[in-house]
């Protein structure tokens, strides 16, 4: 007996030095469904230990900085993917040039999430989670429409024609939804509406404003009219985000924009609701997406390098592309594998899977400033265009408010 | 004292004093060391930082003034100042009458008396993040009770957040209900430390409930006033958990107050340095303006 127990102890640490060492691991809430299981499955394999901290997404850079001051940064982080070009230009990520592009699948990554990791030639992220923006509209109300549930709008004219088709019905019923307080939720599903169009808000190195532009206008002039027209309801305009999703799960709301998250919520928590997913038209046609998620990296002052890079290696592999993230709800970061078993079972996930690969993602060190702050140029043009004085007077001010940020320090 | 130790005692004096002295001081050594450590060392950092170019990532660089100059010029900076005066002047009396009319209702010794006291404090004790969160969803254009009732009565034709009157109007509803039953504690402890014997005096000479109030309570409340102003202002000045919670600024930016321009500058623009020099101001501010209320105050007093 008590030879056995000593084996066993011996044993234990026998595997405990096996277990080389333990890497710290931070992502931010939003994750924590899909991450959890994922660490998980890891740590079962035995090897590196991965010790996983779960920070809620708006303290996210706060905790991130005081930590890398302190000298304890994580030896792995996932992280928005808007923040990389920040993080990379202050100093703080390892260079991973070459072990991404000795990735053998490298060519399949999402290729937002790559364009956004790369700062001055070096790459310093790799992707790690994605999140589509999408059209979501609901079935039930374009039948009782007398509109074809199967036909999404596939341009302007159609998608305003189609929502006041869906007012008409009347009661508390409109045709289009957005969260007009909000500034991250209309940076997703507003901005693929210029993109579409052929537009874009900053030009292609990210470091002018290109906001007073034709394509710009377009899509603001159409969320005035809709709006004018009282095709949305009175609550979007001082909507933070808290009904970004809530509003269409009442099944009131025709059609809004909204993410591939909502595809799993909707599923579980409404299942009533008979929705569909299309991509975000433009203008004349076509189509485009915010290719958002969360990329992964080292950050400087990691002490096991080594070890990290072999966990975001495992990240990546099919298998856990496909039994991890996929089956959790989330969308695969590798094109080669956007359709696979999970996403046959709801072919609604493969239409932002396509579109993380056409999708488009602001690159500017500057994000936070222009886009997601509540108080920023942002949002203050789009709720001047649509509820304010026009759309004339917000493109104006806004070129000059994102000119002034992008030429600041 | 016995006659011996008196006469013992002018001997002693100085070395006895002396050693209390010391045992005074170290009596006073733990909360010296909690007012070094938690304000004067921070105090002196913001001060250090804002005279840096101080990014929340990378390394920081000496500016000297350079702060104190782009807020001269800074827009956002002084009319988040000039609403967060508007809402103190608005929000400070408001929170006064209620308080003081409460305060009146529960000061007598009826039964179940104390029932409605507490109900009157009970919002003070949950915390102002929490009860603008309460407050956010009774106002919530979907689902909230209160936003409904208000569109049932053709109150308002759009949500209370739509607007910048009807957002101000909201926050204050919500910080009236939250705080006002800690300035009816204070006026209604107050009012207890009146003696009855100066409300017999003046009914005897015939004075009315009015009179009774205008004569008597209302003066000799004057310094639970006085603190319950002090707190209210320094408090109102502080403002940001409400704003940030229920309007989130807007609409338009027309509710930003000072800390909300605070954490902006430093936690969506990275800028800490900037920060820093914004709280400096603000803090030399309410520091002017408790000594103003201070002074008046104590002239009236006599």
């Amino acid at each position: 007996m008590k030879k056995l127990l000593f084996a066993g102890l011996l044993l234990l640490g026998f595997s405990s030095a096996l277990a080389q060492a333990t890497i710290t691991f931070w992502v931010r809430d939003s994750d924590q469904g899909f991450v959890e299981p994922l660490v998980k499955a890891y740590n079962a394999k035995g090897g590196t230990q991965v010790k996983l901290t779960v920070i809620p997404a708006g303290q996210f850079v706060t905790k991130f900085a005081t930590a890398v001051a302190g000298g304890s940064a994580p030896d792995v982080v996932a992280i928005d993917l808007i923040y990389v070009p920040s993080f990379a230009a202050a100093d703080q990520m390892t260079d991973l040039t070459d072990l991404a592009k000795a990735l053998p699948y490298a060519k399949t990554l999402s290729p937002s999430h790559v364009r956004l990791a790369i700062y001055e030639g070096k790459q310093y992220a790799v992707p790690f989670s994605a999140e589509g923006s999408v059209l979501i509209y609901n079935k039930d109300l374009f039948k009782k429409a007398g509109l074809d549930p199967n036909k999404p709008p596939k341009n302007f004219a159609e998608l305003e024609d189609y929502a006041k088709k869906i007012t008409a019905l009347g009661g508390d019923i409109k045709g289009y939804y957005f969260s007009g307080a909000c500034a991250g939720c209309n940076a997703f599903t507003f901005l693929p509406l210029i993109w579409a169009s052929g537009g874009d808000v900053l030009s292609a190195d990210g470091k002018s404003a290109t906001v007073n532009t034709p394509a710009v206008k377009d899509a603001l002039a159409l969320y005035r009219r809709m709006w004018q027209a009282g095709l949305i309801p009175a609550g979007a305009k001082a909507d933070t985000g808290t009904n970004f999703l809530t509003a269409f799960t009442t099944g009131r709301i025709g059609m809004a924009g909204s993410g591939a998250f909502s595809i799993g919520t909707l599923k579980r928590d409404y299942p009533k609701v008979d929705f569909g997913i299309a991509p975000l038209p433009g203008k004349n046609g076509g189509s485009s997406s915010f290719a958002g998620g969360d990329s992964i990296g080292i950050p400087k002052g990691s002490k096991n390098v080594q070890a990290a890079w072999e966990f975001i290696k495992w990240c990546l592999e099919e298998d856990v592309q496909v039994q991890q993230f996929a089956k959790n709800g989330s969308i695969p970061v590798r094109s080669d594998l956007a359709e696979n078993e999970y996403s046959k079972l709801d072919p609604r996930f493969v239409v932002p899977a396509k579109a993380m690969a056409t999708g488009k993602t602001p690159y500017s060190v500057k994000y936070n400033e222009l886009f997601n702050d509540a108080n920023g140029p942002w949002l203050a043009m789009i709720q001047e265009a649509v509820f304010g004085r026009g759309v004339d007077e917000a493109v104006a001010k806004a070129q000059e408010s994102f000119t002034k940020i992008l030429n600041s320090k | 004292m016995s006659p011996a130790q008196s006469a013992r005692s002018p001997a002693v004096p100085r070395r006895r004093l002396g050693a209390r002295h010391w045992a005074g001081l170290l009596f006073v050594v733990p909360s010296l060391i909690f007012v070094a450590v938690f304000f004067l060392v921070p105090l002196l950092m913001t001060v250090w930082m804002s005279l840096h170019n101080w990014p929340l990532l990378g390394k920081y660089s000496f500016v000297g003034l350079e702060n104190y100059q782009n807020l001269l010029s800074d827009d956002t900076f002084w009319s988040s100042l000039g609403f967060t005066t508007k809402y103190t002047l608005l929000v400070t009396p408001m929170i006064f009458v209620v308080a003081y009319a409460l305060a009146l209702l529960v000061n007598r010794a009826a039964r179940w008396v104390g029932i409605f006291r507490t109900i009157y404090f009970l919002p003070v004790v949950i915390g102002l993040g929490t009860s603008s969160l309460l407050w956010v969803w009774l106002f919530n254009d979907q689902v909230g009770i209160l936003q409904t009732v208000l569109y049932r009565l053709s109150l308002v034709s759009e949500p209370a957040m739509g607007s910048s009157g009807t957002a101000l109007a909201a926050v204050l509803v919500s910080v009236v209900w939250k705080t006002v039953g800690f300035t009816m504690i204070l006026l209604l402890v107050g009012m207890q430390a009146i003696p009855d014997e100066l409300y017999e005096a003046a009914k005897i000479d015939g004075a009315s409930p009015w009179q009774s109030q205008r004569f008597i309570t209302v003066p000799l409340l004057r310094r639970t006033f006085a603190l319950a102003l002090i707190l209210s202002v320094i408090g109102s000045y502080l403002a940001f958990d409400q704003f940030y919670i229920m309007t989130g600024g807007g609409p338009n930016n027309s509710t930003i107050t000072v800390v909300y321009w605070i954490y902006r500058a430093s936690f969506t623009y990275f800028k800490l340095g900037y920060g820093s020099a914004l709280s400096l101001i603000l803090m030399l501010i309410l520091t002017a303006i408790s000594i103003v209320q201070l002074l008046v105050l104590r002239e009236e007093r006599r």
